[in-house]
């Protein structure tokens, strides 16, 4: 039996990519669950009130690293190792060591959410899990980043592509963000407030550089690999990246507006946000003019359908963050529930959109079994619907919280929070809509990726009737 | 972009330009603040024997930060009050003026966050609060502010129906069955935090923010009339008990029907007059046992009294015009009120209480004046 190259590198990377795509799909249900719980206790405070271990903060904070860490960790190593092999035309290398490190990087998340439920969280954005776990995610995933870039550097042909930059770009920053951020934290702390924006400044570009381009890259993988045209005005693919490169870790600053530090951090953040509008733009130009040359195939080809909602969504609501950046805006909504809809449109709306694509791609390729139809068209509207109550939620209620916030008249409790628990429900069904999205999600993929987990029963029951026989 | 080392040098120099500004830069620039005092002398010195701010937090105060942190308080306060362009955060009395980094140093772990589901933090210590309001809302946010959508911790209390050593009683509407809570070492841990956190001095970068509420409040003091939000600290307590001081308040004030006459002998200031009329500011009277107060505001006292170790003998008529009209809802708002000003911080006295007592002394005559012999033996 023959068979192609890209059979040969897929084969090569099966174990490895089922592992991560495995995991981070029982990460995300963890997410959900959590995600469900957080949103339960803000419409009625009394849920799961009497358990220390589960307090409001800690479930939304477990929540977020679940979410970013564990879905997005195993979902990035996944992705990135199967479009890195494909364009390098090569097999993945350290196979065994790969699925090592994997295992230590979902004990640690493990340990480490226990950890904040226990009670151990650290001050620190997206930093919250006890520091003993740290160097344990960071060696696995030197190891796992290691290892792509030299399946990378195996590659047949010399000249690099968009996605192949954006998608090395981000396992690159993840590392250099974090060593920055624990030496200015925890190995060299810096006093007072200076803390307040590493933490803030490491907690935001963790969104912009490492889950966002890793995203961007693998829709300028995709959009051109299904609709089966190259992209269009791809000479501006170049100076969106660096433009990404240059202005992302400058413009996530603008949160301190206001706040206790010196004036020119939130002021260049405003700067640097609202110069955000070029790489936004030539995304987005480069994705939809692509895309939309062939409205049926989007509509019909469920993994493009699923990155072209991710891409749209990047570009809608990244404009959206543009103008919330604006001091006038910015004073109404920093501190509301805006903030969650920044979030999720990044971390939901955006790259799980696409990750849900590029699984949906890949799959079928890597294990030769596809997931049925209904099945996928009933995870794409549900979370399209979940996605969209969720962000027109926070969005809606974040602008009234902010608004009702900036009248000093007006009682907290029994006026401004008051107002916006509507909202609150409205997330805590949408929610519930997610959930269940994600579970036949994730039944499906696992269908797949073990179709008879319980085989080796089988087998021994077989080989024991044998054996009795002889 | 083609050899993944010049490619990394070039993403990873890219980071660099930010990593000097936001932290080579910023901490060059306020990494090492210190505690200065409020003023500063021409050149800039700091004054002989001047008091020096920011203070370190006690010790068990800053083990109270870790458990705020643990418990993910973080995830809904922010302790900053923003720059007057930025909000109105001075405005809703969060605080006197802005915070400035230098407020920061002495905390281990900064705590600033960045959403307010919940108020902001930064001068809890400075509100009027006590610590019994502060521990009654850790168990139970909703027992104070109905509204309040803060998760309970009822993991930090021991509950008991009885009253113990240290127990603190919850405000509930059913005297007849009251609850006590006993504080753990946390909750006493989380408290003293709170309690602490207080911006309450001045820097040579920021003073306080002047505002218009505070003339009127000064002005308040002269004129019987009482207008309305006119105590800044009164937008910080939930609707319903501010509603129950301000109009405690101006029964306390009013000279005609429907007034009660108080600060005729009292004065508007609670201080009374030495010798004749005894003081309701930080009065173990006013501050102790509800029924007492009740059943004084009902029939008046006469005879000899001590008061805050003070004796006064005088006649106090029964409250109201004409004496002894004021209602349960009366009584109720204005014993909140003097409980709850002049330095006083106290639980509130709801009607369903008042109603409780007038039933217990129904066949009392109207004008029958209470001693202070006769309450004590009740």
């Amino acid at each position: 039996m023959k068979f192609t190259a890209e059979q040969i590198i897929d084969k090569s990377a099966k174990w490895v990519i089922s592992f991560f795509i495995a995991s981070a799909g029982l990460w995300l249900l963890a997410a959900a669950l959590l995600a469900y719980c957080a949103a339960a206790k803000l419409t009625d405070p009394f849920f799961l009130s009497t358990f220390e271990f589960f307090t409001y903060g800690k479930v939304k904070i477990a929540q977020a690293n679940a979410f970013v860490y564990g879905w997005g960790g195993n979902s990035i190593f996944a992705v990135s190792i199967w479009i890195i092999a494909r364009l390098a035309q090569a097999e993945l290398r350290g196979r065994f060591l790969l699925i090592a490190s994997g295992i230590i990087w979902n004990v640690g998340i493990t340990l480490g959410l226990l950890g904040i439920l226990d009670g151990h969280m650290n001050a620190h954005e997206m930093l919250e899990m006890p520091r003993e776990i740290w160097p344990l995610l960071f060696i696995s995933y030197s190891v796992i980043a290691s290892f792509i870039i030299v399946t990378h550097r195996s590659r047949s042909k010399h000249e690099t592509i968009a996605p192949q930059w954006f998608i090395l770009a981000s396992l690159l920053w993840f590392p250099a963000l974090f060593i920055i951020a624990w030496n200015g934290l925890e190995i060299n702390p810096a006093r007072g407030t200076l803390q307040a924006v590493l933490s803030m400044w490491f907690g935001q570009s963790l969104i912009w550089l490492w889950l966002t381009p890793f995203a961007l890259g693998v829709a300028y993988y995709l959009i051109p690999a299904i609709t089966g045209r190259p992209i269009d005005k791809y000479y501006l693919a170049i100076f969106g990246f660096w433009c990404i490169a240059l202005l992302a870790p400058w413009s996530v600053v603008h949160h301190l507006e206001g706040g206790p530090v010196p004036m020119w951090i939130p002021a260049i953040g405003t700067v640097m946000s609202i110069a955000m509008i070029f790489p936004i733009a030539v995304a987005s130009t480069n994705f939809h003019a692509t895309a939309f040359k062939d409205i049926d195939i989007v509509w019909n080809n469920l993994p493009l359908r699923f990155v072209i909602f991710g891409t749209l969504s990047y570009t809608i609501s990244s404009y959206i963050g543009v103008v919330f950046s604006l001091p006038a805006v910015a004073k109404l909504t920093q501190f509301s529930i805006i903030n969650e809809f920044h979030f999720n449109q990044r971390v939901y709306g955006f790259f799980s959109m696409i990750v849900f694509g590029a699984v949906y791609h890949m799959l079928p390729r890597v294990t030769g079994k596809d997931i049925p139809v209904g099945a996928k068209s009933f995870h794409f509207w549900t979370s399209a619907l979940g996605v969209l109550m969720l962000l027109l939620a926070y969005l809606i209620g974040g602008l009234t919280h902010g608004v009702l916030a900036q009248q000093p008249s007006l009682d907290w409790a029994s006026s401004v929070i008051a107002s916006i628990r509507p909202y609150f429900l409205i997330t805590q069904i949408a929610f519930v809509i997610l959930g269940l999205s994600q579970l036949v999600f994730v039944i499906n993929i696992w269908k797949v990726l073990f179709p008879n987990p319980f085989q080796f029963l089988n087998n021994s029951s077989n080989d024991s009737a044998k054996n009795a026989v002889a | 972009m083609n050899n993944i080392f010049k490619f990394s040098i070039g993403i990873l120099s890219a980071l660099a330009f930010a990593w000097l500004a936001f932290v080579i830069g910023a901490r060059k620039q306020f990494g090492d603040l210190e505690p200065t005092s409020s003023f500063l002398e021409d050149n800039g010195s700091i004054p002989e024997g001047a008091e020096l701010f920011p203070k370190q937090l006690a010790g068990i105060a800053q083990q109270g930060a870790k458990e705020y942190i643990s418990l993910g308080c973080t995830t809904c306060h922010t302790q900053q009050v923003r720059l007057e362009d930025s909000g109105f955060d001075v405005e809703r009395g969060w605080g006197k003026r802005p915070s400035v980094a230098r407020d920061y140093i002495f905390h281990e772990d900064i705590t600033i966050g960045n959403t307010r589901v919940g108020p902001d933090l930064a001068n809890i210590g400075l509100r009027s609060y006590s610590k019994e309001w502060l521990h009654q809302h850790l168990f139970e946010p909703q027992s104070l502010i109905s509204e309040s959508i803060c998760p309970p911790s009822p993991f930090l209390y021991e509950e008991k129906d009885f009253d113990t050593n240290n127990a603190i009683k919850l405000t509930e509407d059913q005297i007849d069955k009251p609850r006590f809570i006993v504080p753990s070492l946390k909750a006493n841990r989380i408290v003293s935090y709170l309690a602490s956190l207080k911006q309450d001095y001045e820097l040579p970068e920021m003073s306080f923010i002047q505002q218009d509420e505070e003339l009127i409040e000064t002005s308040e003091l002269s004129t019987v009339s009482v207008s309305e939000n006119s105590d800044s600290n009164l937008s910080e307590l939930p609707t319903w008990l501010a509603s129950q001081i301000a109009s405690g308040k101006e029964i306390y004030m009013k000279a005609a029907p429907g007034g009660g006459l108080c600060f005729t002998c009292h004065q508007p200031t609670g201080l009374g007059l030495p010798g004749q009329f005894p003081p309701l500011a930080g009065s173990d009277w006013v501050l102790g046992d509800k029924e007492r107060l009740i059943k004084i505001s009902m029939h008046g006292l006469m005879g000899e009294i001590e008061v805050n170790g003070v004796k006064y003998n005088n006649v106090m008529a029964p409250p109201g015009i004409p004496p002894g009209s004021l209602t349960d809802q009366q009584i109720a708002d204005v014993l909140t009120y003097i409980r709850n000003d002049w330095g006083n911080s106290a639980s509130s006295v709801s009607p369903a209480e008042v109603a409780n007592i007038r039933s217990k002394v129904k066949d009392r005559a109207p004008m029958q004046m209470w001693t202070s012999a006769e309450l004590k033996s009740n």
